[in-house]
């Protein structure tokens, strides 16, 4: 009886099989134009590589809602259309190198966005820049992701830069002489923003000891009460704690509970909307730089952005990366426009020269690394939302 | 005949070493990488094979060997200036940020380093057995990985590094899985490899049979650990940049998956299972695309090749459920029986 229900259910697993099986093989017949193959005559074909499963999924998903966005808009460049081919890196690093491989090589793309995580972008790294693809990154920040890559772009400032915002936000605003830094050590991004905001705040006190303590924690971590006993006794004027949201949000609930007064600052990836769900009260007043506000358009582009996507997903505000997902997709076709050609060659050298440029999320100018100047926006936690406070401009 | 066996063997390596050069020739850097990675599993499926499938130790511990040889091929072949981009947070350790050797000693400083993380894990853990083992060799993973992540002046810390010397090339990896092969496949014929097996099948009769059982234990494990520590390296040298997050139980689970598909104790059975399932998870990447079924366009959904790959491995379990091969091998003399086998006769009974 159990030989016969497996036998049955293995039978409809591979019916189900060679189902999908048929079904891919259609369109290859049918369906002219829709999916040009690898000869580019009428279609341009864009790679976009994300983690839209595994751990980063939510990420990539928000990043991909802004590139499918932009696509919708602008569907078409030189006459002709443009192809989205979507791959999944399943937020692995091994998987997101193959990916990259795949675009470059199989579907022969002119250019690719990707990939949410830093290390996932630098996996690709190497092989877009052996195949000559440009590459546009929308959230990677971690400077070594175009280090050394002329082929790799990004459309988002880089730690170096919000960690000068954040240290100046202290100082001047807050007026701190002594700051405390909790960082999570297993993220690149957090330690990165804490030693960039470590070096710009000991430059502007002209103190070398102005950080009074740096504690570690690493990511999935609960309890944060040691490390805040260790900090509460050096008595820092702020905090700064970088690093992801649910930690953080625990972190800032634990450090009020145990009577620390001291303003908590950190960076863009406390914007969710769960960083609020599990700090409530305790995170109001909590301060950070992001990238992209939806109460303020910074640019003409981001009023046509903001709009468009209220009025696809109704009911839901875009978040930061969203925005710079779209970005990175309208900069390359820029490029393309201006190098009037579908060669990834000369997209590079133009994508190269993208200066003030209007995206979504503020105006872009490539530097010599291929980073994005840009303004950062600081925000602020006000009655259970995150309110708009500042613009900081990048020169 | 074994003359002949010998001689059949060497003529199949340079078969395969032909078809090596075709590939190299003809095939698409995509494809390459693809067949890189086959190998690449094959080293570290066989060496999870000889702790798990051979010896029957439960051990869950890979991914920290294999990032202890990633990371020493790293910092051993990195070129100075490379490093000095990489280590912008704190400067890199003295004697290290200058450290050269070529590729292939880097790769075998990795697997002894390796190794002899693996015998310190090895010699308090193995007392453990079953699920006490596996959960103490995963904890140590764990330890190293987190460990890595604090030596901010030695590893980088959570930044990872990049910028790896990409020396891994298709002679590189299919050389060195032939190597692994080899070494193991004579380890497991050896007087060594009967006492794993018996150890696999009844720890207290193998005692009494005059087996050293930790002695066994520990060398089963070191030599996996050092077959580990070379795959990391390789596969750190193939994707040219490596972080600590690269290290987590995913990746014990994926080599994990390899020897149980291909057949805990089977050598034949890892190989054919890491192909299959390296080059089976990119082919069946159609799945997430979006479909056309005559004027019916269904659109892509990400994961659904998982889904399907997850269907085809319980079919696998389901049928074969001590994997592909069990703990059977591919071997000349299975080779000849199964050809000179006489036809039945008239009415014979086929089973």
């Amino acid at each position: 009886m159990r030989k016969k229900a497996s036998v049955l259910v293995s039978a409809l697993l591979v019916g189900a099989l060679v189902m999908t099986g048929c079904g891919t093989k259609a369109p290859s017949t049918p369906a002219p134009g829709s999916t040009g193959s690898s000869s580019s005559g009428d279609v341009i074909k864009i790679g976009v590589f994300e983690p839209m499963t595994g751990a980063n999924a939510a990420g990539g998903a928000l990043e991909v809602e802004g590139i499918k966005l932009a696509n919708k808009l602008y569907p078409e460049v030189l006459g002709k259309k443009v192809e989205l081919v979507l791959v999944d890196n399943k937020s692995d690093k091994v998987e997101a190198a193959s990916a990259a491989s795949r675009l470059v090589e199989k579907e022969k793309v002119s250019a690719i966005i990707g990939s949410w995580g830093s290390s996932l972008s630098m996996a690709a790294g190497d092989i877009v820049k052996t195949a000559q693809v440009p590459t546009v990154a929308a959230s990677a920040t971690n400077p070594l992701v175009t280090k050394n890559n002329d082929f790799y772009f990004r459309v988002c400032f880089i730690d170096p830069f919000q960690g000068k915002v954040m240290a100046n936000y202290a100082f001047n605003k807050l007026n701190a002489k002594k700051v405390a830094i909790v960082q999570e050590v297993s993220s690149d991004y957090s330690i990165g923003l804490a030693k960039f905001f470590t070096d710009s705040f000991k430059q502007l006190t002209g103190d070398e000891n102005a950080i009074v303590g740096v504690s570690n924690y690493n990511t999935g971590d609960q309890d944060f009460s040691a490390q805040l006993t260790n900090l509460k006794a050096k008595n820092p004027d702020v905090i700064f704690a970088p690093g992801n949201f649910t930690e953080s949000s625990l972190l800032i609930k634990q450090a009020r509970q145990l009577g620390i007064k001291a303003p908590i600052i950190g960076g863009d990836t406390w914007e969710t909307p769960e960083f609020i769900d599990i700090g409530k009260d305790a995170v109001e007043g909590a301060v950070f730089s992001t990238f992209f506000t939806s109460e303020k358009p910074i640019t003409p582009e981001s009023e046509k952005f903001l709009a468009e996507y209220r009025k696809e997903y109704s009911g839901k505000e875009p978040a930061a990366v969203t925005a710079l997902g779209y970005d990175a997709y309208i900069v390359i076709l820029d490029a393309i426009k201006r190098a009037n050609s579908a060669d990834s060659v000369k997209i590079k050298e133009q994508l190269a020269t993208t200066k003030n440029f209007a995206g979504a999320a503020g105006m872009i100018t490539l530097d010599e690394n291929g980073d994005a100047v840009k303004d950062a926006v600081i925000k602020q936690v006000k009655n259970g939302k995150f309110a708009f406070m500042d613009i900081v401009k990048a020169k | 005949m074994k003359q002949k066996k010998t001689l059949l063997t060497v003529i199949t390596i340079f078969v395969l070493f032909a078809l090596v050069y075709l590939a190299d020739q003809t095939l698409d850097p995509y494809k390459m990488r693809i067949l890189n990675l086959c190998a690449i599993y094959v080293v570290l499926g066989l060496s999870m094979n000889l702790i798990n499938g051979f010896t029957g130790l439960f051990s869950l511990g890979h991914a920290g060997f294999m990032a202890v040889g990633a990371y020493t091929t790293a910092i051993l072949t990195m070129p100075d200036v490379v490093k000095g981009q990489n280590f912008f947070m704190a400067p890199m350790m003295k004697p290290l940020d200058t450290a050269h050797v070529p590729f292939f000693l880097a790769l075998l400083i990795s697997g002894i380093l390796a190794g002899v993380v693996g015998y310190l894990i090895g010699a308090p853990a193995l007392r453990l057995r079953g699920d006490y083992l596996a959960i103490a060799t995963l904890g140590f993973a764990e330890i190293i990985r987190v460990v890595f992540t604090n030596m901010q002046s030695v590893t980088n810390g959570a930044l990872g590094l990049k910028g790896i010397p990409v020396s891994a090339n298709i002679w590189w990896t299919f050389g060195v899985a032939l190597v692994t092969v080899l070494v193991i496949g004579s380890l497991i014929n050896s007087s060594y490899g009967r006492a794993f097996k018996a150890i696999r099948e009844d720890e207290i009769a193998a005692e009494s049979m005059g087996i050293n059982l930790f002695k066994h234990k520990v060398l089963a494990f070191t030599i996996g650990a050092f077959f580990a520590g070379i795959g990391g390296g390789l596969l750190g040298s193939l994707l040219g940049t490596i972080d600590p997050l690269m290290f987590r139980f995913f990746l014990t689970f994926n080599v994990l998956l390899i020897i149980i598909l291909g057949g805990m104790g089977s050598i034949t059975g890892t190989i054919i299972s890491a192909f299959i399932i390296t080059i089976g998870g990119e082919l069946l990447r159609f799945l997430d695309e979006s479909m056309t079924i005559g004027n019916l366009v269904i659109p892509g959904i990400s994961g659904m090749r998982m889904v399907v790959f997850s269907a085809l491995l319980m079919i696998v379990v389901l049928f074969f459920n001590r994997g592909i091969m069990g703990t059977k091998e591919l071997s000349w003399d299975s080779f000849f029986n199964k050809f000179s086998k006489k036809p039945l006769a008239k009415g014979g009974n086929k089973q």
